[in-house]
């Protein structure tokens, strides 16, 4: 037990280390913007978890390398630490201003940031951002400090990618347990043989699209602090925005169009992009998951094309094509940003509920594995469908048939085909319970009547797909406590895709003698 | 001592699609983006984002062709 410990404990010092440097990082913003009333609160955002990691990291520095069962419950720790210490910059700059800091100027409290001296607000908003869903506690994003902005696009940004993938880039830790940690963050191609090359190419590729998204955004029509701002967290399908109604803000056309494409870059497998990079285009097709986001995406968006124009509240078809193209494409990368409101057109929680079922399918399956998309992943999905299709069709040939099953280019046999589909079955119905059970708990705690089920299961979905799109249940108040303890169990499950969270609470449990 | 042996750049070129145009183009991107903040939204700044943007693209496009 203790040499586990000692293990966790190590990477979990590192990986806090890392999110001291992303605060310290993160300094240059308030300087820049004049800000300078932030600077304590994130200073002291940033000591704490560096001094933690440190501690953790001196203390447990000769333990052993991780298992997969170490590498677990460092991923679930991790990001659940990572929630609970990003949402040290919320906390301290909200109670900064409410208070005042001596020897600064702070700017009067707004209702918006007033919401974030409560920690359960706080929390939801950080584990909200790294784990790239982008539901909100702010009622209204523009009124936050630019640092706070700037913190929950930065925090979405590397969410996306992934905490251990950026600790393993940073600290480079060569070696088969940085491997095994990579793995469980949701990972499984490596693009390079060394894990630590492999790391650090996947953030060359996102920083290098990091910067055309923003440029692309920029020549669209969006101003340059919101381009940064949306290139970041669209391209990480994260989909804070730093205005009140989203992206439906700009209420503009030409960035709707731009957006569509930055969307989609995110939810591609970073492997994919490599060899796209080297030149070998035919990954676009040759590639069954890539086949697929274009595909699926391409399907999806026609039929809520045609449900919202031929039955639903557009009247001209290109609106229909713009609102549902986009709406579909933001829920099934998993990104969340929001065209459809009120403010322009229709909120898409005033959708008819079977258009609404239509972009919660869309959420629920997601993007490619091996991307910053989130849902139950294209090949999950995949090798489910196929997997049925094999074991139906077992039936019409003969008991001593050699079949295959073919998934990407992979001719499995039998065994490995049977254990393909059942780590796939095992995620996806773990999946549905979870939806199921969170969609029960929020129909039971939410004023009755308020929300019809499709709103509440569109919501739950959201969360756990990690996508951020709302029919209006979430925010500061409206969200009652119960729901936002569900929620950030939601985002983090959705994030390491429910199995290394279970493997965590089971140990804990356990060591704890709850759970015999 | 080359540009290549400066820490950043290093990174940068041992990371990656090893090609020297994308590693300039990710190394550039900061400072186009800067000249955007300094300079604001002119047709100058418009034309240094489509040319970054076009590099791209159209270098990809001929990587894939080449191949």
């Amino acid at each position: 037990m203790n040499g586990s410990v000692a293990t966790v404990g190590r990477d979990l010092g590192r990986i806090l280390e890392a999110l001291g440097g992303l605060v310290i990082v993160s300094l240059v913003v308030p300087v820049v913007w004049g800000e300078y009333f932030a600077l304590p609160a994130l200073l002291v955002s940033a000591l704490v978890p560096l001094g933690l990691g440190r501690l953790l990291y001196r203390r447990f520095q000769g333990a052993e390398a991780p298992g997969r069962f170490h590498g677990m419950i460092v991923a679930a720790s991790g990001w659940f630490s990572v929630g609970l210490f990003g949402s040290l910059p919320f906390f301290l700059i909200a109670w900064s201003v409410q208070l005042g800091v001596p020897g600064f100027t702070t700017p009067a409290q707004t209702a918006t940031l007033a919401a974030f001296t409560e920690p359960l607000n706080a929390l939801f908003e950080s584990m909200s951002g790294f784990t790239g869903t982008g539901l909100t506690m702010t009622d209204n994003e523009e009124l936050l400090p630019r640092t706070l902005q700037w913190w929950r696009t930065f925090s979405e940004w590397v969410g996306g990618v992934g905490v251990i993938v950026l600790t393993t880039a940073i600290l480079s830790r060569p070696g088969s347990g940085s491997l095994t940690l990579y793995e469980s963050e949701a990972r499984s191609k490596k693009i390079h043989p060394s894990i630590v090359s492999t790391v650090r190419t996947i953030w060359w590729i996102f920083i290098l699209f990091t910067f055309l998204s923003i440029l692309a955004l920029w020549l669209g029509g969006m101003p340059i602090w919101g381009a940064v701002n949306h290139g970041m967290t669209g391209l990480a399908t994260g989909g804070f925005s730093i205005t009140d109604n989203s992206i439906a803000t700009y209420d503009s056309v030409a960035i709707d169009f731009v957006l569509i494409p930055v969307m989609l870059l995110g939810s591609i497998a970073f492997p994919v992009h490599y060899l796209i990079l080297q030149g070998d285009l035919r990954n676009f097709y040759s590639d069954l998951q890539t086949r697929w986001v274009f595909g699926y995406m391409g399907i999806g968006s026609a039929l809520l094309w045609g449900l919202l124009y031929f039955a639903g509240p557009y009247e001209t078809p290109f609106a229909a094509l713009r609102y549902g193209l986009f709406q579909f494409v933001s829920a099934a990368t998993c990104t969340g940003f929001q065209t459809a409101v009120d403010a322009t057109n229709v909120a898409l929680g005033r959708w008819p509920s079977y258009a609404q079922l239509t972009v919660t399918f869309g959420m629920f399956v997601g993007g490619a594995a091996g991307s910053t998309a989130g849902g139950i992943k294209l090949i999950r999905g995949l090798t489910l469908a196929k997997g049925i299709r094999y074991q139906i069709a077992d039936v019409f040939y003969p008991e001593t048939a050699v079949r295959r099953l073919e998934i990407n280019d992979r001719r499995l046999n039998e065994k490995e085909a049977s254990r393909e589909f059942i780590e796939a079955a095992i995620i996806v119905v773990l999946w549905i319970v979870f939806l199921v059970v969170g969609t029960f708990l929020l129909l039971l705690t939410l004023p009755s009547g308020e929300y019809s089920l499709a709103n509440v299961l569109f919501e739950v979905a959201s969360a756990q797909d990690n996508v951020g799109l709302s029919s209006g249940i979430t925010g500061p108040e409206s969200l009652p406590t119960i729901g936002k303890v569900a929620f950030l169990f939601h985002m983090w499950i959705g994030r390491l895709e429910i199995i290394p969270v279970l493997v965590m609470l089971r140990t804990v449990f356990k060591r704890g003698g709850l759970y015999q | 001592m080359m540009p290549r042996d400066l820490p950043v750049v290093s990174a940068v070129v041992e990371a990656g699609a090893d090609d020297r145009i994308f590693d300039s183009l990710l190394l550039i991107g900061p400072l186009v983006i800067g000249l955007i903040v300094i300079l604001g939204r002119s047709l100058v700044t418009e034309a240094v984002a489509i040319v970054y943007i076009a590099t791209f693209v159209g270098y990809t496009l001929y990587r894939a062709i080449r191949e």
